[in-house]
Order: structure tokens, then C-alpha cells, then sequence
């Protein structure tokens, strides 16, 4: 099919999204994708969601933390956020989503917003409200093992054994 | 602007952490929010210097029992900055109590009318748009968040009582920044105005709470000035 004129063609924005989770988390893009679907259906419903015009780009996860770049109509952005606001866990594995900004480019979204892979975790005993307790820790973020569960912490929470 | 949350033990981020990821979304403080019965250890001075945030110590008072609640709040009031009553069975008992702060989650277990929101309005009570099952429910269940919010708003437009607005965050991945709170408020029918004024009045009611407390506070409007004798 011959491509629209210029001036007809859709304009779009390009937002980066960072994702965080708990270590050994594993989320992929499929299930990224399902997610923001299924959150665009369930916040805006259909209508908004054919208008939001959204679709997933890029995407890498790894070690707990990762980046995507959605793609969204122009105008649409502020629902874009709202949707992806809602988005609370991907797969049954908790996540918090942030947006770290939006471009008119993919090229210059990546530039911008996408970061190198953070640095592995290190796994280390550590001293925690007085008892030693298994940690992952990556540089000031400190996510410890406890017995009801994980929790999230930073260099300041803690004293090394 | 501000964010309530619950650290750990109430939730699973520790008060720095929380610290931490509420400054890299611009957050200029965050209120510690814990129930009573799970308090958390923490120097706020050393989190906020860290971080370069306000940390302001807060509670959110849990109990069945208004004789109980009266008491709690009456101690807690002068040992934290900011003082919430949890909403529910509680509500009538809150917004008639000029020491309490903020009304948590006024709709999730129970309800606000006329009566409660003319007594929040006179005694300065700030009711709490909560966005919890918003962002974090889903089905009829969220259907009915969104409905209770927006039977809140019209009250509080109505009689123009005070408000705050917060994720009600229990972890630091809960926390969002406020552009996307702005960004789903919108979308739920409030304006972007309001969202911003409901995340600043916790750092307005910080701001005023902690002048209270100096020694130089006499009562409202009343003030003892320093003078340099020379």
C-alpha cells in the first residue's frame, strides 16, 4: 500500500519507561506487553485505547531492572502515564514502572533515557535491625531476604558483616 | 509536593529507601504514614540529608474505639509531625477532631456524607483522596474505588473542605511520580490542580504543624518574636 502523504501520517511520541522489581524476577516482553495492554483496556477501555494507539518498541530486562520505550499517539502521552501508572505487577511479579521521559524520536528517546544495564547484584550477609539477614545489593539499593518476605532498603539501613 | 507511605514494618521499604526512590521522582518529602501498631526506627535528619528530601514523622491511628482513638491522638499528637486517623469506623470520630490532620482512606471502609464533610471543612480535618485500589485494584473492585472518589470530590468541592491526595504507597515500587498521579487523576475526573494541591498540602500541613511546635507558637495567629537587645 502506498505509504500517506507526510502531513497525514499519525505523529508520535516516544516514552521511556523504567522498570524495577525484586532480585530474580523475571519479566519478559510478551508479558510487558500483555500488561500495558490489558491496564490500557481496563483504565481507558477500548476507545481510549485505539486513541492512546500504544505499542511496545524496545525492551530489555535483566537482574531486576530494565527499560522499554513505548510508542503512544501524539496528545495521548498524559494517558499514556495514567496507564502505565497502574500498572502495579507484570506476571504476578511485582514491578514499579517510572517514566523517564518522553521524545519525538525513538533515537533520541534512547539517548536520553535508556541507561547502560545496571551493575549485577552482589549477594552479601548483612546486619539488619539487629540480625544478620541475606541480601542483593547494588550499589546504594539494598533489597533484603526476610522471613516475611522481601524488603526493600539502602546503605543506611544496614551494617555490614 | 509530598507522598504519604508506610515503611517498613507497615510496609517493604524501609524509610530511606522510600527516601530515596520519592527524591528521584521529585518528590520534595515524604510523610511517614505507619499504623500505630508497626512503627518504624528511623532518623529522619539523617535520610533527608542523604537523600535530599523532608522526611516528616507521622502515624495513621488504627482502633475500633473512638474513647481509644481520643487518647492516641492527644499522645501522638505532640510526638509526631503529622497525624492520620484510619478511615473507616472512624471517619465521624476524625472530623471532629481539630488535632487530627488527615482522614486516611475515608471510603474504604466506610463512608462520607454532607455532615462529615461540613465538620472536616470547619475543623480543618484534611480528607485523603486515596488512590490505593485505583492503582492497584482491579475489576468491580476498582469500579467502586473510582466511584467513592469521585462521590469524595463532589462532597469536598461542595464545602470546600481541605484534602490530600497520595498513592498510599507500602512499597517503593508502589510510589509513583507525581506527573503520572497528575496523569491518572486527570483520567479519573479530577482536575490536574487538584491532584497538585492534595500532593503539597502534606508539606503545607508539615510546614505548619512543625511551626506549632516551637517554642516561639502561642496559639494560632500568636507568636512570641525575638527582639536583639542591645
Amino acid at each position: 500500500m502506498k505509504h500517506l502523504p507526510k502531513h497525514l501520517r499519525p505523529r508520535w511520541r516516544y516514552v521511556a519507561v523504567g522498570i524495577e522489581s525484586w532480585p530474580g524476577a523475571d519479566v519478559d516482553r510478551r508479558a510487558f506487553q500483555r500488561a500495558l495492554w490489558f491496564a490500557a483496556q481496563n483504565l481507558v477501555g477500548d476507545v481510549g485505547s485505539a486513541d492512546i494507539d500504544a505499542s511496545l518498541l524496545r525492551f530489555r530486562f535483566a537482574d531486576a531492572a530494565g527499560d522499554a520505550v513505548v510508542r503512544a499517539r501524539r496528545g495521548e502521552v498524559e494517558r499514556l502515564r495514567a496507564v502505565l501508572a497502574t500498572i502495579d505487577e507484570i506476571d504476578g511479579e511485582p514491578v514499579g514502572l517510572s517514566v523517564r521521559g518522553t521524545s519525538g524520536t525513538v533515537r533520541a528517546c534512547e539517548e536520553k533515557y535508556i541507561r547502560r544495564p545496571p551493575e549485577a547484584f552482589e549477594e552479601r550477609n548483612v546486619a539488619f535491625a539487629a540480625a544478620e539477614r541475606t541480601a542483593s545489593v547494588r550499589g546504594d539499593r539494598v533489597d533484603l531476604d526476610l522471613p516475611e518476605g522481601r524488603v526493600g532498603a539502602t546503605a543506611l539501613d544496614i551494617r555490614d558483616n | 509536593m509530598y507522598e504519604g507511605v508506610h515503611a517498613y514494618p507497615d510496609g517493604r521499604a524501609t524509610v530511606a529507601r522510600f527516601a530515596k526512590t520519592a527524591a528521584a521522582y521529585g518528590y520534595e518529602g515524604v510523610v511517614v504514614r505507619n499504623h500505630g501498631d508497626a512503627q518504624a526506627e528511623y532518623d529522619p535528619e539523617r535520610i533527608g540529608d542523604r537523600y535530599g528530601i523532608d522526611v516528616v514523622p507521622g502515624i495513621e491511628i488504627r482502633t475500633d474505639d473512638p474513647g481509644q482513638a481520643g487518647g492516641l491522638v492527644g499522645n501522638y499528637r505532640s510526638k509526631r509531625t503529622i497525624v492520620c486517623v484510619h478511615g473507616g469506623s472512624l471517619n465521624r470520630f476524625a472530623v471532629e477532631q481539630p488535632a487530627v490532620d488527615v482522614l486516611a482512606h475515608p471510603m474504604a471502609d466506610g463512608d462520607v456524607n454532607h455532615v462529615l464533610a461540613k465538620s472536616a471543612a470547619e475543623n480543618g480535618v484534611h480528607l485523603e483522596f486515596n488512590f490505593a485500589r485505583v492503582l492497584r485494584a482491579e475489576g468491580g473492585e476498582r469500579v467502586q474505588a473510582i466511584g467513592a472518589l469521585k462521590k469524595l470530590r463532589e462532597l469536598v468541592e461542595q464545602y470546600d473542605a481541605p484534602y490530600v491526595v497520595s498513592a498510599d504507597a507500602a512499597s517503593h515500587l508502589h510510589l509513583e511520580a507525581p506527573r503520572e498521579l497528575l496523569a491518572l487523576g486527570e483520567a479519573i475526573g479530577f482536575d490536574r490542580g487538584a491532584i497538585e494541591s492534595g500532593l503539597a498540602a502534606w508539606g503545607a500541613l508539615s510546614d505548619r504543624n512543625r511551626r506549632r511546635r516551637e517554642d516561639s507558637f502561642v496559639e494560632p495567629g500568636v507568636r512570641i518574636e525575638r527582639r536583639d537587645e542591645e
